[in-house]
């Protein structure tokens, strides 16, 4: 069952039928009640709707530009390069070595016995003295660089983590 | 000239690459979006931080406006989700709006650098401390209703709840929003006998 200030806030915010506007409307002019309370909703209507909306610091605009902006220039990296290189690239890899593990088990020749391996390589083909790859200068450059590559990318990968969890 | 762009316009203009569009669109919302973060945080550093959140969001997202729903309406349901996830990360308790702990504190803290200049204070200053006393979910349908255009379906839009649902919940906000400023009202006029 409608209360009287349902009905009339329906009345004011125009969400009632014909037919009851019109019965709201006598009973407005009619009851003393009602035409008092009218009067006192149309009041608070008219205070709610002047109701001030707050403001933001000045430099709000300026702050939501500024994170999208940085966020874009994170992005290009991952955005720009085409997914299709990188499958490409994976393909290219995938196929060198399964291509080099089917000519390897092709050219080998088991021999239960020994357990020994006999890979016969193409003539052409000359395989480095491994000693000498493992002691070379280049070598250990090239675990250095491997070494200081993966520092970098487990703090970048660490730091990452660590802004996401806080955000 | 570029004001005048219709909030669709500065969409389009934004997803070509135009990012002052956005600026523009974020400067025509921003007051109101942070009201209503206001109104759930009831702290303004808070809100000034999910009114940002939401431009955000609202950024990345705005491929997935499909322009079915008003902008502010699609913009409002990020900003009722933020500040809900807000509220729910910051653990601020709801259910104040009958704590007279709290109501007492925040009438002493009015009153306290209030009192001199009661006769110039607008019925506006009563009202806005009214709606920072009451509930969020109140303070936000009363907002949305008056100040953001927005009709019972479009709010409930908003909620995701019921139009009827909302129109109920509207009544009742409006009550204790009435009741809440003459309790606030008396008090100044007791204060000041």
């Amino acid at each position: 069952m409608n209360t009287i200030e349902e009905k009339l806030w329906n009345y004011i915010d125009g969400a009632c039928t014909p037919a009851e506007q019109d019965a709201i409307a006598r009973l407005i002019e009619q009851d003393e009640a009602y035409s008092k309370k009218y009067q006192e909703l149309l009041q608070l209507n008219l205070e709610f709707t002047a109701m001030e909306l707050d403001e933001p610091s000045m430099a709000f605009t300026y702050n939501v530009m500024e994170t999208i902006r940085a966020e874009n220039a994170r992005q290009p990296l991952k955005a720009t390069i085409d997914k299709r290189i990188i499958i490409g690239i994976a393909i290219f890899f995938v196929f060198t070595i399964l291509a080099l593990l089917v000519f390897a088990f092709a050219n080998t020749h088991f021999q239960p016995a020994s357990f020994d391996v006999n890979i016969k390589l193409p003539a052409a083909i000359k395989l480095p003295n491994a000693a000498s790859i493992f002691t070379s200068p280049v070598f250990k450059w090239f675990i250095v660089f491997d070494v200081v590559l993966a520092l970098f990318l487990s703090d970048s990968y660490l730091r990452r983590k660590k802004t996401t969890k806080q955000a | 000239m570029q004001s005048k762009l219709s909030d669709i316009d500065l969409i389009e203009q934004t997803l070509a690459g135009n990012q002052s569009a956005y600026a523009d669109l974020v400067k025509r919302h921003q007051r109101f979006v942070f009201t209503l973060a206001l109104r759930f945080s009831k702290n303004r550093e808070d809100a000034e931080e999910i009114a940002q959140d939401c431009f955000i969001k609202a950024y990345r997202a705005l491929t997935s406006y499909g322009g079915q729903s008003k902008f502010s309406t699609w913009l409002y349901t990020i900003v009722y989700n933020t500040a809900m996830t807000f509220l729910r990360k910051k653990r601020i308790a709801t259910d104040s709006i009958d704590d007279e702990a709290t109501f007492i504190q925040v009438e002493n803290h009015e009153s306290a650098y209030d009192t001199d200049n009661v006769e110039n204070k607008s019925r506006s200053f009563y009202l806005n401390q009214a709606i920072t006393q009451l509930l969020p979910d109140d303070a936000i349908i009363i907002t949305l209703f008056y100040k953001g255009e927005q009709s019972l379906e479009e709010i409930a839009q908003t909620l995701g709840m019921e139009a009827n649902t909302v129109k109920v919940k509207l009544f009742r906000a409006r009550q204790r929003l009435k009741d809440k400023l003459e309790r606030n009202l008396k008090h100044e006029v007791k204060e000041l006998i």
